[in-house]
Protein backbone atom coordinates (compact mmCIF):
# COMPACT_ATOMS: atom_id res chain seq x y z
CA UNK A 1 0.00 0.00 0.00
CA UNK A 2 1.01 3.83 -0.25
CA UNK A 3 2.21 6.01 2.21
CA UNK A 4 0.96 8.89 0.11
CA UNK A 5 -1.63 8.94 -3.02
CA UNK A 6 -3.11 11.90 -4.14
CA UNK A 7 -5.54 11.36 -7.07
CA UNK A 8 -6.73 14.27 -9.23
CA UNK A 9 -6.50 17.16 -6.41
CA UNK A 10 -6.85 20.28 -7.00
CA UNK A 11 -6.94 23.04 -4.83
CA UNK A 12 -7.84 26.68 -5.69
CA UNK A 13 -7.53 30.24 -3.63
CA UNK A 14 -9.96 32.50 -4.33
CA UNK A 15 -8.89 36.52 -4.47
CA UNK A 16 -11.18 38.91 -3.12
CA UNK A 17 -11.28 42.51 -3.42
CA UNK A 18 -11.80 45.14 -0.36
CA UNK A 19 -15.62 44.79 -0.62
CA UNK A 20 -14.90 40.44 -0.61
CA UNK A 21 -16.02 40.36 -4.21
CA UNK A 22 -14.20 37.73 -6.24
CA UNK A 23 -11.63 39.25 -8.55
CA UNK A 24 -9.89 35.76 -9.49
CA UNK A 25 -9.29 32.20 -8.60
CA UNK A 26 -5.80 30.69 -8.63
CA UNK A 27 -5.93 27.13 -9.61
CA UNK A 28 -2.15 26.32 -7.02
CA UNK A 29 -3.03 22.71 -7.40
CA UNK A 30 -4.60 21.66 -10.79
CA UNK A 31 -5.48 17.58 -10.84
CA UNK A 32 -2.05 16.35 -9.30
CA UNK A 33 -2.14 12.59 -8.94
CA UNK A 34 1.33 11.27 -7.25
CA UNK A 35 1.51 7.91 -5.29
CA UNK A 36 4.68 7.58 -2.68
CA UNK A 37 5.84 4.04 -1.38
CA UNK A 38 7.00 2.89 1.92
CA UNK A 39 10.73 3.86 2.64
CA UNK A 40 10.75 5.97 -0.59
CA UNK A 41 12.99 9.59 -0.53
CA UNK A 42 11.00 12.09 -2.76
CA UNK A 43 11.55 15.26 -4.23
CA UNK A 44 9.05 17.66 -4.71
CA UNK A 45 10.68 20.12 -7.14
CA UNK A 46 9.62 23.66 -8.50
CA UNK A 47 10.05 27.24 -8.81
CA UNK A 48 8.10 29.83 -6.57
CA UNK A 49 4.58 29.68 -7.08
CA UNK A 50 4.41 26.16 -8.56
CA UNK A 51 2.09 25.33 -6.28
CA UNK A 52 4.41 22.80 -4.11
CA UNK A 53 3.78 24.29 -0.75
CA UNK A 54 0.32 23.97 -0.99
CA UNK A 55 0.67 20.32 -2.21
CA UNK A 56 2.52 19.59 0.62
CA UNK A 57 0.19 21.42 2.99
CA UNK A 58 -2.93 18.59 1.68
CA UNK A 59 -0.21 15.98 2.91
CA UNK A 60 -0.79 16.73 6.79
CA UNK A 61 -4.09 17.50 6.38
CA UNK A 62 -3.80 21.51 6.59
CA UNK A 63 -5.33 22.04 3.91
CA UNK A 64 -8.19 20.00 2.73
CA UNK A 65 -8.53 19.21 -1.21
CA UNK A 66 -11.00 21.13 -3.37
CA UNK A 67 -11.93 18.14 -5.77
CA UNK A 68 -10.20 14.94 -5.53
CA UNK A 69 -8.80 12.77 -2.77
CA UNK A 70 -5.48 12.56 -1.02
CA UNK A 71 -4.84 9.11 1.35
CA UNK A 72 -2.20 9.14 3.53
CA UNK A 73 -1.12 5.66 4.96
CA UNK A 74 -4.96 4.22 3.75
CA UNK A 75 -6.57 7.39 5.30
CA UNK A 76 -8.95 9.92 3.87
CA UNK A 77 -7.79 13.68 4.82
CA UNK A 78 -10.94 15.16 4.24
CA UNK A 79 -12.57 12.84 6.95
CA UNK A 80 -12.02 15.19 10.35
CA UNK A 81 -12.43 12.08 12.15
CA UNK A 82 -9.07 10.99 10.34
CA UNK A 83 -7.31 14.51 11.44
CA UNK A 84 -4.79 13.49 14.42
CA UNK A 85 -4.06 10.40 12.77
CA UNK A 86 -3.19 11.68 9.67
CA UNK A 87 -1.08 14.35 11.01
CA UNK A 88 0.86 11.75 13.48
CA UNK A 89 1.50 9.49 10.18
CA UNK A 90 2.83 12.89 8.17
CA UNK A 91 4.57 14.79 10.34
CA UNK A 92 5.50 18.11 8.89
CA UNK A 93 8.34 20.37 8.68
CA UNK A 94 8.25 24.16 7.48
CA UNK A 95 10.74 26.78 5.86
CA UNK A 96 11.36 29.16 9.09
CA UNK A 97 13.13 27.74 12.00
CA UNK A 98 11.98 30.25 14.34
CA UNK A 99 8.32 30.30 13.39
CA UNK A 100 8.13 26.36 14.39
CA UNK A 101 9.74 26.08 17.35
CA UNK A 102 8.07 26.22 20.95
CA UNK A 103 9.77 25.60 23.26
CA UNK A 104 12.36 27.62 25.69
CA UNK A 105 14.83 24.69 25.62
CA UNK A 106 15.60 22.37 22.98
CA UNK A 107 14.43 19.39 24.31
CA UNK A 108 11.14 20.40 25.64
CA UNK A 109 10.50 21.78 21.87
CA UNK A 110 11.32 17.71 20.76
CA UNK A 111 8.89 16.70 23.54
CA UNK A 112 6.38 18.86 22.42
CA UNK A 113 4.66 16.47 19.90
CA UNK A 114 4.98 13.41 22.07
CA UNK A 115 3.44 15.64 24.63
CA UNK A 116 0.40 16.43 23.22
CA UNK A 117 -0.56 13.09 21.48
CA UNK A 118 -0.22 12.00 25.68
CA UNK A 119 2.75 9.56 25.46
CA UNK A 120 3.74 8.96 29.05
CA UNK A 121 6.17 11.35 30.54
CA UNK A 122 9.36 8.13 30.99
CA UNK A 123 8.41 7.34 27.27
CA UNK A 124 8.54 11.27 26.22
CA UNK A 125 11.99 11.33 27.42
CA UNK A 126 13.15 8.38 25.71
CA UNK A 127 11.80 9.54 21.96
CA UNK A 128 13.16 12.57 22.63
CA UNK A 129 16.32 11.47 23.24
CA UNK A 130 16.62 9.25 20.48
CA UNK A 131 14.84 11.98 17.86
CA UNK A 132 18.04 14.27 19.04
CA UNK A 133 20.33 11.91 18.57
CA UNK A 134 19.26 10.59 14.89
CA UNK A 135 19.73 14.41 13.93
CA UNK A 136 23.04 14.87 15.78
CA UNK A 137 21.77 17.54 18.49
CA UNK A 138 21.86 15.65 21.54
CA UNK A 139 24.75 17.71 22.56
CA UNK A 140 22.58 20.67 22.44
CA UNK A 141 19.95 19.53 24.21
CA UNK A 142 19.76 21.82 27.16
CA UNK A 143 20.02 24.87 25.07
CA UNK A 144 18.25 27.79 24.39
CA UNK A 145 16.60 27.57 20.63
CA UNK A 146 17.07 31.21 20.31
CA UNK A 147 21.02 30.38 20.29
CA UNK A 148 21.58 27.98 17.56
CA UNK A 149 21.83 28.31 14.27
CA UNK A 150 19.67 28.40 11.19
CA UNK A 151 20.32 24.73 10.10
CA UNK A 152 20.71 23.74 14.20
CA UNK A 153 17.17 24.86 14.59
CA UNK A 154 15.99 23.32 12.00
CA UNK A 155 17.71 19.76 12.71
CA UNK A 156 15.69 20.65 16.11
CA UNK A 157 12.44 20.76 14.11
CA UNK A 158 12.56 17.92 12.36
CA UNK A 159 13.61 16.14 15.80
CA UNK A 160 10.23 17.22 17.05
CA UNK A 161 8.59 15.83 14.01
CA UNK A 162 10.84 12.41 14.42
CA UNK A 163 9.72 12.17 17.77
CA UNK A 164 6.21 11.78 17.07
CA UNK A 165 7.06 8.61 14.98
CA UNK A 166 5.67 9.29 11.75
CA UNK A 167 5.90 6.96 9.27
CA UNK A 168 5.84 9.53 6.86
CA UNK A 169 8.36 13.14 7.34
CA UNK A 170 7.20 16.04 4.93
CA UNK A 171 9.40 19.10 4.30
CA UNK A 172 8.56 22.17 3.25
CA UNK A 173 11.36 23.77 1.95
CA UNK A 174 13.54 23.34 4.66
CA UNK A 175 16.74 24.37 3.83
CA UNK A 176 15.23 27.61 1.96
CA UNK A 177 16.54 30.35 4.91
CA UNK A 178 19.63 28.59 5.46
CA UNK A 179 23.31 28.89 4.98
CA UNK A 180 25.34 26.14 2.42
CA UNK A 181 26.65 24.63 5.83
CA UNK A 182 23.48 24.72 7.59
CA UNK A 183 21.61 23.18 3.90
CA UNK A 184 24.05 20.50 3.79
CA UNK A 185 23.64 19.76 7.70
CA UNK A 186 19.74 19.43 7.60
CA UNK A 187 19.72 17.56 4.11
CA UNK A 188 22.52 15.04 6.11
CA UNK A 189 20.21 14.39 8.68
CA UNK A 190 17.14 14.06 6.67
CA UNK A 191 18.48 11.49 4.42
CA UNK A 192 20.20 9.68 7.81
CA UNK A 193 16.18 9.30 8.74
CA UNK A 194 15.33 7.69 5.60
CA UNK A 195 18.80 5.55 5.10
CA UNK A 196 18.81 4.14 9.12
CA UNK A 197 15.34 4.75 10.51
CA UNK A 198 13.41 3.73 7.16
CA UNK A 199 11.09 7.35 7.51
CA UNK A 200 9.39 8.01 4.53
CA UNK A 201 10.73 11.80 3.24
CA UNK A 202 8.67 13.53 1.04
CA UNK A 203 11.53 16.60 0.40
CA UNK A 204 9.88 19.96 -1.18
CA UNK A 205 12.49 21.95 -2.71
CA UNK A 206 13.72 24.14 -5.53
CA UNK A 207 17.39 23.36 -4.90
CA UNK A 208 18.54 20.64 -7.91
CA UNK A 209 21.52 19.43 -6.47
CA UNK A 210 19.15 18.28 -3.12
CA UNK A 211 17.31 16.39 -5.48
CA UNK A 212 20.02 14.17 -6.95
CA UNK A 213 19.74 11.28 -3.98
CA UNK A 214 15.94 10.69 -3.66
CA UNK A 215 14.19 7.63 -5.54
CA UNK A 216 11.83 9.63 -7.41
CA UNK A 217 11.05 13.04 -8.51
CA UNK A 218 8.59 15.00 -9.07
CA UNK A 219 8.99 18.35 -11.13
CA UNK A 220 5.60 20.87 -10.48
CA UNK A 221 4.81 23.62 -12.37
CA UNK A 222 2.03 25.78 -12.62
CA UNK A 223 0.16 23.55 -10.41
CA UNK A 224 0.49 20.56 -12.35
CA UNK A 225 2.99 17.54 -12.57
CA UNK A 226 5.25 18.27 -15.57
CA UNK A 227 8.09 15.87 -14.54
CA UNK A 228 8.49 12.86 -12.57
CA UNK A 229 10.60 9.82 -12.23
CA UNK A 230 14.18 9.07 -11.19
CA UNK A 231 17.00 11.75 -11.23
CA UNK A 232 18.17 10.16 -14.01
CA UNK A 233 15.65 9.95 -16.23
CA UNK A 234 14.60 13.90 -15.09
CA UNK A 235 18.33 14.95 -15.74
CA UNK A 236 18.04 13.62 -19.04
CA UNK A 237 16.10 15.98 -19.97
CA UNK A 238 18.03 19.39 -19.77
CA UNK A 239 15.99 21.35 -22.57
CA UNK A 240 12.74 20.23 -20.72
CA UNK A 241 14.23 21.36 -17.87
CA UNK A 242 15.29 24.72 -19.14
CA UNK A 243 11.94 25.20 -20.60
CA UNK A 244 10.23 25.11 -17.10
CA UNK A 245 12.93 27.62 -16.05
CA UNK A 246 14.56 24.80 -13.65
CA UNK A 247 18.49 25.63 -13.03
CA UNK A 248 20.26 22.28 -14.31
CA UNK A 249 23.29 21.46 -12.39
CA UNK A 250 26.74 22.29 -13.89
CA UNK A 251 28.03 18.69 -14.21
CA UNK A 252 24.99 17.77 -16.17
CA UNK A 253 25.14 21.27 -18.46
CA UNK A 254 28.87 19.96 -19.09
CA UNK A 255 28.14 16.44 -19.70
CA UNK A 256 25.65 17.40 -22.22
CA UNK A 257 27.89 19.79 -24.27
CA UNK A 258 30.44 17.43 -24.13
CA UNK A 259 28.06 14.84 -25.74
CA UNK A 260 26.93 17.26 -28.54
CA UNK A 261 30.46 17.69 -29.57
CA UNK A 262 30.74 13.59 -29.88
CA UNK A 263 31.98 12.65 -26.89
CA UNK A 264 30.15 9.23 -25.88
CA UNK A 265 28.29 10.12 -22.42
CA UNK A 266 25.35 8.32 -20.55
CA UNK A 267 21.99 10.01 -20.29
CA UNK A 268 21.31 11.96 -16.76
CA UNK A 269 24.85 12.54 -15.20
CA UNK A 270 24.41 14.81 -11.63
CA UNK A 271 27.45 14.44 -10.10
CA UNK A 272 30.82 15.25 -10.73
CA UNK A 273 32.06 12.07 -9.74
CA UNK A 274 29.28 9.81 -12.20
CA UNK A 275 31.35 11.80 -14.55
CA UNK A 276 34.73 11.60 -13.91
CA UNK A 277 34.19 8.04 -14.05
CA UNK A 278 32.40 8.12 -17.56
CA UNK A 279 35.45 9.98 -19.08
CA UNK A 280 37.26 7.45 -17.14
CA UNK A 281 39.08 9.32 -15.19
CA UNK B 1 23.73 40.98 22.30
CA UNK B 2 20.12 41.12 22.16
CA UNK B 3 20.07 37.60 21.73
CA UNK B 4 21.33 36.57 25.63
CA UNK B 5 19.07 38.91 27.28
CA UNK B 6 17.59 37.44 30.03
CA UNK B 7 13.77 37.12 30.35
CA UNK B 8 12.59 37.77 34.36
CA UNK B 9 15.37 38.00 36.76
CA UNK B 10 16.06 34.76 37.76
CA UNK B 11 19.12 34.84 39.16
CA UNK B 12 20.82 30.92 38.11
CA UNK B 13 22.09 29.36 41.17
CA UNK B 14 22.22 26.14 42.98
CA UNK B 15 20.06 26.15 46.63
CA UNK B 16 17.09 24.92 48.55
CA UNK B 17 15.21 27.55 47.54
CA UNK B 18 15.98 27.21 43.73
CA UNK B 19 14.83 23.51 43.96
CA UNK B 20 11.77 23.68 45.57
CA UNK B 21 8.08 23.40 43.66
CA UNK B 22 7.53 26.38 41.76
CA UNK B 23 3.82 25.94 43.62
CA UNK B 24 5.09 25.88 46.96
CA UNK B 25 6.76 29.21 45.67
CA UNK B 26 3.85 30.39 44.83
CA UNK B 27 1.58 29.66 47.56
CA UNK B 28 4.28 31.08 50.12
CA UNK B 29 5.03 34.50 48.64
CA UNK B 30 0.63 34.22 49.14
CA UNK B 31 1.09 33.55 51.84
CA UNK B 32 3.75 35.94 53.13
CA UNK B 33 2.01 38.99 51.58
CA UNK B 34 -1.31 38.15 54.26
CA UNK B 35 1.17 37.31 57.31
CA UNK B 36 2.37 41.13 56.56
CA UNK B 37 -1.38 42.26 56.91
CA UNK B 38 -2.36 40.19 59.99
CA UNK B 39 -0.31 41.57 62.67
CA UNK B 40 -0.21 44.29 64.15
CA UNK B 41 2.97 44.66 67.03
CA UNK B 42 6.40 45.15 66.66
CA UNK B 43 7.08 41.15 67.04
CA UNK B 44 5.15 40.75 63.65
CA UNK B 45 7.46 42.91 62.25
CA UNK B 46 10.64 41.21 63.61
CA UNK B 47 9.19 37.73 62.98
CA UNK B 48 8.94 38.79 59.25
CA UNK B 49 12.40 40.50 59.00
CA UNK B 50 13.54 37.52 60.48
CA UNK B 51 12.00 34.81 58.50
CA UNK B 52 12.76 37.07 54.93
CA UNK B 53 16.46 37.27 56.01
CA UNK B 54 16.43 33.12 56.78
CA UNK B 55 14.74 32.66 52.85
CA UNK B 56 17.04 34.98 51.42
CA UNK B 57 20.45 33.06 52.91
CA UNK B 58 18.86 29.71 51.88
CA UNK B 59 18.50 31.14 48.09
CA UNK B 60 21.89 32.18 47.89
CA UNK B 61 21.04 35.52 45.85
CA UNK B 62 22.65 38.65 46.72
CA UNK B 63 20.89 40.69 48.57
CA UNK B 64 21.83 44.06 46.38
CA UNK B 65 19.70 42.18 43.09
CA UNK B 66 16.69 42.41 45.68
CA UNK B 67 17.24 45.83 46.45
CA UNK B 68 17.92 46.68 43.02
CA UNK B 69 13.95 45.53 42.41
CA UNK B 70 13.19 48.18 45.28
CA UNK B 71 14.25 50.83 42.96
CA UNK B 72 11.35 51.01 40.55
CA UNK B 73 8.78 51.61 43.14
CA UNK B 74 10.62 53.88 45.49
CA UNK B 75 8.84 56.13 43.84
CA UNK B 76 5.61 54.83 44.92
CA UNK B 77 7.09 53.89 48.35
CA UNK B 78 7.76 57.73 49.07
CA UNK B 79 4.04 58.91 47.95
CA UNK B 80 2.92 56.53 50.53
CA UNK B 81 5.14 57.02 53.21
CA UNK B 82 4.47 61.18 52.40
CA UNK B 83 0.24 60.91 51.68
CA UNK B 84 0.65 59.16 55.15
CA UNK B 85 2.68 61.46 57.42
CA UNK B 86 0.75 64.53 56.69
CA UNK B 87 -3.22 63.45 55.79
CA UNK B 88 -3.42 60.99 58.86
CA UNK B 89 -5.35 63.07 61.64
CA UNK B 90 -4.07 62.94 65.45
CA UNK B 91 -1.86 63.90 68.23
CA UNK B 92 0.32 66.86 66.08
CA UNK B 93 4.03 66.36 66.51
CA UNK B 94 4.73 69.22 64.18
CA UNK B 95 3.32 71.59 62.38
CA UNK B 96 4.38 74.07 59.79
CA UNK B 97 2.05 76.04 58.05
CA UNK B 98 -1.23 74.48 57.25
CA UNK B 99 0.71 70.83 56.91
CA UNK B 100 1.14 68.69 60.09
CA UNK B 101 2.53 65.62 60.97
CA UNK B 102 0.90 63.76 63.91
CA UNK B 103 2.42 60.76 66.13
CA UNK B 104 -0.22 58.67 64.48
CA UNK B 105 0.78 59.48 61.17
CA UNK B 106 4.72 58.88 61.64
CA UNK B 107 3.90 55.72 63.02
CA UNK B 108 1.82 54.39 60.01
CA UNK B 109 4.15 55.95 57.43
CA UNK B 110 7.10 53.95 58.49
CA UNK B 111 5.03 50.98 58.79
CA UNK B 112 3.41 50.96 55.81
CA UNK B 113 7.14 51.95 54.40
CA UNK B 114 8.50 48.46 55.73
CA UNK B 115 5.39 46.59 55.10
CA UNK B 116 5.54 47.39 51.35
CA UNK B 117 9.22 47.03 51.08
CA UNK B 118 9.08 43.16 52.72
CA UNK B 119 6.34 42.66 50.36
CA UNK B 120 8.29 43.74 47.11
CA UNK B 121 11.39 41.79 48.34
CA UNK B 122 9.69 38.71 49.53
CA UNK B 123 8.14 38.11 46.16
CA UNK B 124 11.18 39.22 44.06
CA UNK B 125 12.91 35.81 46.21
CA UNK B 126 10.31 34.16 43.96
CA UNK B 127 10.74 35.79 40.37
CA UNK B 128 14.73 35.57 41.29
CA UNK B 129 14.55 31.60 42.06
CA UNK B 130 12.17 30.26 39.67
CA UNK B 131 12.78 29.89 36.00
CA UNK B 132 9.72 31.87 34.02
CA UNK B 133 8.97 28.52 32.48
CA UNK B 134 8.80 26.53 35.71
CA UNK B 135 6.26 29.66 37.00
CA UNK B 136 4.08 28.93 33.89
CA UNK B 137 3.98 25.56 35.17
CA UNK B 138 3.32 26.42 38.53
CA UNK B 139 0.09 28.88 37.91
CA UNK B 140 -0.83 26.44 35.40
CA UNK B 141 -0.93 23.40 37.92
CA UNK B 142 -2.36 25.49 40.42
CA UNK B 143 -5.25 27.57 38.64
CA UNK B 144 -6.44 24.21 37.52
CA UNK B 145 -9.53 24.20 39.55
CA UNK B 146 -10.23 27.41 38.23
CA UNK B 147 -11.28 25.18 34.97
CA UNK B 148 -14.41 24.51 36.60
CA UNK B 149 -15.48 28.05 35.71
CA UNK B 150 -14.59 28.02 32.23
CA UNK B 151 -11.01 29.99 32.87
CA UNK B 152 -9.12 28.65 30.13
CA UNK B 153 -6.05 27.85 32.32
CA UNK B 154 -4.01 25.66 29.99
CA UNK B 155 -3.97 28.08 26.75
CA UNK B 156 -3.30 31.09 29.14
CA UNK B 157 -0.21 29.29 30.23
CA UNK B 158 0.59 28.03 26.87
CA UNK B 159 0.51 32.21 26.01
CA UNK B 160 3.01 32.73 28.22
CA UNK B 161 5.15 30.50 27.78
CA UNK B 162 5.08 31.37 23.79
CA UNK B 163 5.09 35.10 24.92
CA UNK B 164 8.35 34.26 26.56
CA UNK B 165 9.62 32.39 23.65
CA UNK B 166 8.85 35.10 21.19
CA UNK B 167 10.07 38.17 23.05
CA UNK B 168 13.92 37.86 21.99
CA UNK B 169 12.84 37.18 18.84
CA UNK B 170 10.56 39.95 18.65
CA UNK B 171 13.72 42.28 20.13
CA UNK B 172 15.81 41.28 17.44
CA UNK B 173 13.27 41.87 14.46
CA UNK B 174 12.68 45.26 16.34
CA UNK B 175 16.52 45.81 15.72
CA UNK B 176 16.71 44.89 12.47
CA UNK B 177 13.57 46.92 11.19
CA UNK B 178 15.60 50.09 13.26
CA UNK B 179 18.05 49.90 11.54
CA UNK B 180 16.57 49.30 8.05
CA UNK B 181 14.34 52.35 8.54
CA UNK B 182 17.32 54.41 9.81
CA UNK B 183 19.75 53.59 6.90
CA UNK B 184 16.43 55.36 4.76
CA UNK B 185 17.26 58.42 7.26
CA UNK B 186 14.27 57.56 9.90
CA UNK B 187 15.23 59.44 12.99
CA UNK B 188 14.29 58.07 16.08
CA UNK B 189 16.31 60.04 18.74
CA UNK B 190 15.84 63.82 18.40
CA UNK B 191 12.54 65.92 18.56
CA UNK B 192 10.03 66.18 21.62
CA UNK B 193 8.35 63.00 22.95
CA UNK B 194 5.14 63.53 20.59
CA UNK B 195 7.75 63.67 17.56
CA UNK B 196 9.46 60.80 18.67
CA UNK B 197 6.37 58.89 19.63
CA UNK B 198 5.48 59.40 15.50
CA UNK B 199 8.25 58.48 14.18
CA UNK B 200 8.01 54.95 16.25
CA UNK B 201 4.79 54.26 13.95
CA UNK B 202 7.10 53.24 10.95
CA UNK B 203 8.69 50.55 13.12
CA UNK B 204 5.64 49.54 14.88
CA UNK B 205 3.97 48.72 12.32
CA UNK B 206 6.23 46.37 10.13
CA UNK B 207 7.02 44.60 13.59
CA UNK B 208 2.94 43.81 13.97
CA UNK B 209 2.88 42.49 10.88
CA UNK B 210 5.80 40.18 10.63
CA UNK B 211 4.32 39.19 14.68
CA UNK B 212 0.78 38.65 12.65
CA UNK B 213 2.78 36.18 10.45
CA UNK B 214 4.98 34.56 12.76
CA UNK B 215 1.68 33.81 14.78
CA UNK B 216 0.02 32.55 11.93
CA UNK B 217 3.21 30.01 10.94
CA UNK B 218 3.44 29.33 14.75
CA UNK B 219 0.04 28.31 14.97
CA UNK B 220 -0.34 26.04 11.86
CA UNK B 221 3.45 24.64 13.17
CA UNK B 222 1.82 23.80 16.39
CA UNK B 223 -1.03 21.91 14.83
CA UNK B 224 0.22 19.86 12.48
CA UNK B 225 2.43 18.57 15.46
CA UNK B 226 -1.39 17.71 17.06
CA UNK B 227 -2.10 19.90 19.36
CA UNK B 228 -4.75 20.10 20.28
CA UNK B 229 -5.55 22.36 23.67
CA UNK B 230 -4.74 20.61 27.07
CA UNK B 231 -7.05 17.88 27.05
CA UNK B 232 -5.24 14.69 26.68
CA UNK B 233 -1.83 16.00 27.09
CA UNK B 234 0.95 14.39 28.94
CA UNK B 235 3.74 16.19 30.58
CA UNK B 236 7.65 15.75 29.50
CA UNK B 237 8.46 17.49 33.34
CA UNK B 238 5.48 16.61 35.32
CA UNK B 239 5.43 18.94 38.89
CA UNK B 240 5.98 15.86 41.55
CA UNK B 241 6.02 17.51 45.08
CA UNK B 242 9.22 15.67 46.47
CA UNK B 243 10.15 15.59 50.79
CA UNK B 244 11.74 18.91 50.67
CA UNK B 245 8.46 20.31 49.46
CA UNK B 246 6.26 19.53 52.08
CA UNK B 247 9.08 20.63 55.06
CA UNK B 248 8.39 24.01 53.45
CA UNK B 249 4.84 23.89 53.46
CA UNK B 250 5.04 23.24 57.15
CA UNK B 251 7.47 26.10 57.94
CA UNK B 252 5.12 28.62 55.43
CA UNK B 253 2.28 27.74 57.48
CA UNK B 254 4.20 27.56 61.16
CA UNK B 255 5.44 30.90 60.14
CA UNK B 256 2.24 32.11 59.29
CA UNK B 257 0.38 30.87 62.90
CA UNK B 258 2.70 31.81 64.80
CA UNK B 259 2.94 35.38 63.33
CA UNK B 260 -0.57 35.89 63.37
CA UNK B 261 -0.65 35.00 67.19
CA UNK B 262 2.45 36.35 68.38
CA UNK B 263 1.83 39.52 65.78
CA UNK B 264 -1.85 39.97 68.05
CA UNK B 265 -0.59 39.74 71.40
CA UNK B 266 -1.50 43.15 73.10
CA UNK B 267 2.18 43.86 75.00
CA UNK B 268 1.47 46.90 76.26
Amino acid sequence: MNIIETKDLTYEYVRRDDQGNIEGIVKAVDGVSISVEPGQFVAILGHNGSGKSTLAKHLNAILKPGEGTVWVDGMDTADESNLWDVRQRAGMVFQNPDNQIIGQVVEEDVGFGPENMGVPTKEIWERVEESLRAVGMYMYRKDSPNKLSGGQKQRVSIAGVFAMHPKCIVLDEPTAMLDPSGRKDVICAIRGLNDVEGVTVILITHYMEEIIHADKVFIMDDGKVAMQGTPKEIFSQVEKLQELRLNVPQVTLLAEALKQRGIALPDGIVTKEELAEALGL
Amino acid sequence: MLRDIIIGQYYQTESVIHRLDPRVKLGGTLLYIISLFCFDNFIGYVLAILFLGIVIRLSHVPFKLMVRGMKAILFLLLITAVFNLFLTPGEPLVSVWKLSISKEGLVLAVTMAVRLSLLIIGSSIMTLTTTPNNLTDGMEKMMAPLKVFRIPVHEVAMMMSIALRFIPILLEETDKIMKAQMARGADFESGNIFARAKALVPLLIPLFVSAFRRANDLAMAMESRCYRGGDGRTKMKPLVYARRDAIAYVCLVGYLVVSIVLGNVVLW
